[in-house]
């Protein structure tokens, strides 16, 4: 048995090529050095991350906030003062806007990471149990799916729930509602998705080694659908705003005295004439966001994606190489 | 290749022959001439010199095979002649179809050419037809586009005939069905007949047969052969395989990190190998019709990365004959001495004569002999039995009302046990049942037909989770695919410390285990922070070896351990689990559709058929006399790395597919397709298809009883047939000789 400790040199060979050179590059540095490839998706991220950065402490470079009325300038344009003007109550429409941003990021973000999360449980226990627990969770999920969520909105409110609308800000409230009728989507995705990972080996290795059903979900199912749901996130927090402004835009969503970017645009169509500041300030910001995160969307698909050409051309990258060379020479 | 050169090196070749080796001759003589070529990617990485200068000619009617590693740069040479790389790849040299170069056409010059003249046979048969058209629209497709002007009635007439020429039933019906009527042997032949529906002068097959089963490989290839005689076409053959290629082959072109490393004709390269890397391949292959027990030739470490241009020879890192002389600048291909058409690309290859042998070039490893080698059979405690396993599948039609109309025997009243130390395989074409068979032992449960033994727990008594998991540390599984099976989220220690956590040990006991484990499959202990995608596949395996391994099974399940390895990595895995049956008293159960590998790592074989097993035995006795006629079609059907023997065998060409379950025939399962029973008078056929043959163990010859002093005991074997001594059917039998002189 002497050589049974021996290490066989067909590997070790194997490992000293594999650490001479420079062969293995990790997943998550292919992904980043990809996604930075894209001029475009940085600039999204960039753009993103400057508006969350705004939307925290933009308030600090103005004396006024979302509440106190300057009774001097009424309906100004934007002057020294009041950078972006004031509303026809002669609120601050720059404080307005800062806290309307860090709402709508906010119900984005909340509602974009939870939904998928739920999403990626649920259609995970889905695919792996299958037969009744599937078609039980399945009918759920339909169900839910015909539910018309405007309506659910609506109610949910402004019409009942009196005790919730007491306790709870309207954009909690708004963020719950958004929930419920948001994951149902990506959990139909993820569980097809799922379903073709469950025929791989290694689940089955993990069931044959007579590992729990619950340990093999969560730790073998849900990470490796880790870039649908990064990238179903973005998606999600997209939509969360989206909704959040059509919501508020129709008087549904978010109620005043909470601010939103949609309130703000909603309260401001028929003043586009009189005040036009008030309507293209908030537009502007929420164009900003969307297409910032939907720039963001672009160049993660790309960098996910194992058949893109993100890597470039053989030519290109000899040509650059040579052209750098010359330049140094 | 004409005989004359086959027969052997120096004696007067023609010149042109000569003149085509030492690539001096007009090249107009050859259909096909590639000169330099070079492909570049990008990757990540940098950029992969993938192709680094590729020569060759090819003459009208011959064949050329290139043999080699995955990741060597065969398919990519192919693709680059095709025109098929992305417009990211770089492409230089030169390929001339006829006296005009292609490189460096736009896509749709080339499509001039792709299809027409030039034609190509690709690897997954399932994936190449489209599926919302019928295989005949698709025929037809390929002769309107490179003949606009041609009559309706005349396409058709052609596709028929093609049909007909690659040997599919009644084409003229099967013309009409889609893709996924036809078995993957059939869409085979389809892609061969579209292939050369426009006599193309060259023919280029990536691996043709290598998702295919034994016997349709046979077929698939005898095909292949047919359709070189009709259409008189040169074909660039693709392999791994060098049993596939041996019998197939005129000249063979080995490939090696992207470079030929050495070139010449079939003979040559196999029975007098010049460069140490075709050595090594020959040696890692083990030969079905060989009984004798030696350990295979491990090539040990990984092709080159290609990224960075290679110094010295690209070979030397894994070369076991390697001097400080290989490092300084690459060897160029130079013609060996004594033989001008064969050029081998080592600085050795004068002294690597044809009596050096390979074993003592690569060290190969002494052969493990297990202390349970000793004890006979009988003696030794079964871990594993299985009494009268099934499985039947209900076959329902309709949508509303399911009416059952057959059952899909998937495993048919099924009997074989397993003792300690010993490895058992099971053999069969797909369809057989043999995963099927693994999934009812993994599954364990009580509500299975037929009784499963394992480590005397039956699955009778399976109600708790207790005795599952005493089950479970009896058994293990190794998958067939080391990429599919290990999560690639999971570093290697995460891997192996799963089935561990579940048994309960703490954290101080599972680390010591996994340090012991990865020295055990010849890893390095400290590698264990790392992810599977930084291993090699070979080293994947050694993974899943390691994790079945954990818990101190008994008996370990393999299904394909080696099929999705590369013949070099594949002997040493198998090395492995021979030194591990050996030294850990270990017994498998090996499921591998590679009858060699069978018969190199097995004590016992079965051969299963629809369900069932038609034959069973001590390894060397089923494979040295099989007695079923199914054995004996399945052994003649495996190629074998041995041009000479390839060329002259028998060969036992099955017809048909497995017939499907619902039209099962009553007696004899293989009757349908037996070559025997074609050649039974119909009193005898009577029989074979209403009475089942039972399991019947063989005698012992008479003459052999007649000389012991004591009744002989019954040897191993036991088989299936009423008539194992019939004449088999002339149709079904194929000889190459006579096929063979069809080049110019």
């Amino acid at each position: 048995m002497t050589n049974l400790n021996a290490v066989d040199p067909a590997a070790v060979a194997q490992d000293a090529h594999l650490e001479g050179a420079d062969v293995v590059i990790g997943k998550n540095t292919i992904i980043f050095r990809r996604f930075m490839r894209n001029r475009t998706a940085v600039a999204g991220l960039a753009i993103f991350l400057a508006l969350t950065l705004f939307s925290f402490i933009g308030g600090y470079f103005t004396p006024w906030d979302k509440e106190t009325i300057d009774p001097f300038n009424i309906g100004m344009p934007p002057s020294a003062e009041h950078y972006l003007g004031t509303s026809q109550a002669g609120i601050d429409l720059y404080a307005m806007t800062v806290e309307g941003t860090r709402i709508s990021i906010l119900i984005g973000l909340i509602v974009g990471l939870v939904s998928v999360l739920v999403a990626a449980v649920y259609g995970c226990t889905m695919a792996y149990f299958g037969g009744k627990v599937d078609k039980v969770m399945l009918f759920i999920l339909e169900a839910l799916i015909m539910m018309p969520a405007l309506l659910v909105v609506a109610v949910a409110t402004s019409g009942g729930g009196e005790g919730l609308k007491r306790d709870l800000p309207s954009w909690l409230l708004l963020i719950i509602v958004l929930l419920v009728f948001s994951w149902m989507g990506t959990a139909r995705l993820i569980r097809s998705l799922s379903m073709s990972l469950m025929q791989r080996d290694f689940v089955k290795a993990a069931q044959y080694m007579g590992i729990p059903a619950r340990r093999i979900v969560w730790r073998h199912l849900v990470p490796n659908i880790g870039s649908l749901l990064v990238l179903d996130i973005t998606r999600g927090v997209t939509g969360a705003i989206l909704a959040e402004v059509a919501f508020s835009f129709i008087g549904i969503g978010i109620k005043v005295p909470d601010v939103s970017l949609g309130v703000l645009i909603g309260g401001a169509t028929s003043q586009v004439q009189t005040f036009p500041w008030m309507f293209w300030v908030p537009l502007a910001v929420m164009f900003l966001l969307t297409g910032s995160l939907a720039m963001m969307n672009d160049g993660l698909r790309d960098a996910f994606d194992p058949s893109s050409s993100s890597s470039g051309s053989a030519t290109k990258r000899k040509a650059l190489k040579t052209r750098v060379k010359r330049n140094a020479s | 290749m004409s005989s004359e050169i086959t027969t052997g090196a120096g004696h007067t070749q023609p010149d042109v022959e000569r003149l085509h080796v030492a690539g001096l001759h007009a090249p107009s003589d050859a259909v096909l001439s590639v000169r330099d070529l070079n492909v570049r990617f990008n990757t990540e990485n940098g950029v992969v010199h993938a192709v680094r200068g590729v020569d060759f000619d090819l003459l009208p009617g011959k064949t050329l095979g290139i043999v080699g590693e995955s990741g060597s740069g065969k398919s990519v040479t192919s693709l680059a002649i095709m025109g098929l790389l992305p417009s990211t790849a770089e492409v230089s040299g030169s390929v001339m179809l006829k006296g005009r170069e292609l490189l460096g056409l736009s896509d749709r010059a080339m499509c001039e050419y792709r299809g027409n003249e030039l034609a190509m046979v690709f690897q997954d048969p399932l994936s190449s037809l489209t599926p919302v058209y019928t295989v005949g629209a698709q025929i037809l497709e390929a002769l309107t586009i490179h003949n606009p002007t041609m009559s309706r009635q005349a396409k058709e007439a052609r596709a028929v005939e093609l049909l007909a020429m690659v040997g599919i039933p009644s084409p003229k019906e099967r013309l009409k069905a889609f893709p996924h009527e036809f078995s993957g042997g059939m869409r085979q032949r389809v892609m061969i007949a579209i292939a050369i529906a426009n006599n193309p002068r060259v023919l280029i097959a990536d691996e043709p047969t290598t998702a295919l089963d034994v016997t349709i490989q046979a077929q698939v290839l005898e095909v292949l052969h047919t359709a070189q005689e009709e259409t008189g076409a040169a074909v660039v053959m693709i392999t791994h395989d060098l049993g596939v290629v041996a019998g197939m082959a005129d000249d063979i072109m080995v490939m090696y990190a992207g470079k030929p490393v050495e070139t010449g004709a079939v003979d040559d390269i196999y029975y007098n190998p010049r460069m140490p890397y075709t050595m090594g391949l020959l040696g890692a292959v083990p030969r079905v019709d060989v009984a004798e027990k030696s350990s295979l030739v491990p090539i040990e470490g990984m092709p080159p990365n290609l990224i960075h241009a290679p110094t010295g020879c690209s070979f030397a890192p894994r070369c076991p004959l390697a001097s400080d002389a290989c490092l300084a600048g690459e060897p160029a291909l130079a013609p060996v001495p004594g033989s001008a058409l064969h050029r081998a690309a080592c600085i050795k290859s004068g002294s690597l004569g044809g009596d050096v042998d390979v074993h003592d070039v690569f060290a190969a490893p002494p052969v493990p002999v297990s202390r349970f080698d000793a004890v006979p059979r009988e003696k030794r405690s079964t871990v594993l039995q299985l009494k009268d396993v099934r499985k039947h599948f209900p076959l329902t039609r309709g949508a509303l009302l399911k009416r059952r109309i057959g059952t899909v025997k998937a495993v048919d009243g099924l009997s074989f046990d397993i003792r300690e130390g010993e490895c058992f395989s099971i053999v069969g074409e797909s369809g057989s049942g043999k995963t099927t068979t693994l999934l009812e032992i993994m599954e364990f449960h009580k509500d299975q037909d037929g009784e499963v033994l394992i480590g005397g727990i039956s699955n009778k008594q399976a109600n708790d989770s207790r005795t599952k998991s005493a089950m479970r540390r009896e058994l293990q599984m190794v998958f067939q695919d080391p990429t599919g099976a290990l999560d690639p989220r999971f570093t290697v220690y995460e891997v192996l410390a799963e089935p561990l956590q579940n048994a309960g040990m703490d954290r101080q006991a599972i680390k010591a285990r996994i340090m012991e484990l990865m020295k055990l499959v010849g890893l390095q202990p400290d590698h264990v922070n790392r992810f599977p995608n930084q291993f090699s596949g070979g080293q994947r395996q050694r993974i899943g070896i390691a994790r079945a391994l954990a818990v101190n099974p008994k008996l370990v399940v393999l299904d394909e351990p080696v099929s999705a390895l590369d013949v070099s990595v594949q002997a040493g895995v198998i090395n492995l689990l021979d030194k591990l049956r050996a030294e850990l008293g270990l017994s498998y159960l090996l499921v591998a559709h590679d009858l060699s590998v069978v018969r190199h790592i097995s004590n016992r074989v079965a051969v299963m058929y629809l369900g069932k097993i038609v034959e069973i035995g001590e390894v060397d006795r089923v494979f040295d006399n099989p007695r079923h006629p199914y054995t004996r079609a399945l052994l003649s059907a495996i190629p074998v790395p041995d041009p000479e023997l390839e060329r002259t065998r028998e060969r036992i060409i099955l017809q048909g597919d497995l017939p499907s379950p619902l039209d099962a025939p009553k007696g004899c399962n293989f009757a349908t397709r037996c070559p025997v029973f074609a050649a039974l008078p119909p009193l005898k056929q009577e029989k074979c298809l209403t009475l089942e043959p039972p399991l019947e163990p063989v005698a012992p010859s008479a003459a052999a009883q007649a000389l012991a002093a004591h009744p002989l005991p019954a040897p191993d074997q036991r088989f299936a047939c009423f008539f194992p001594d019939g004449e088999i059917d002339e149709d079904m039998l194929v000889v190459h000789e006579q096929a063979d002189h069809h080049a110019p």
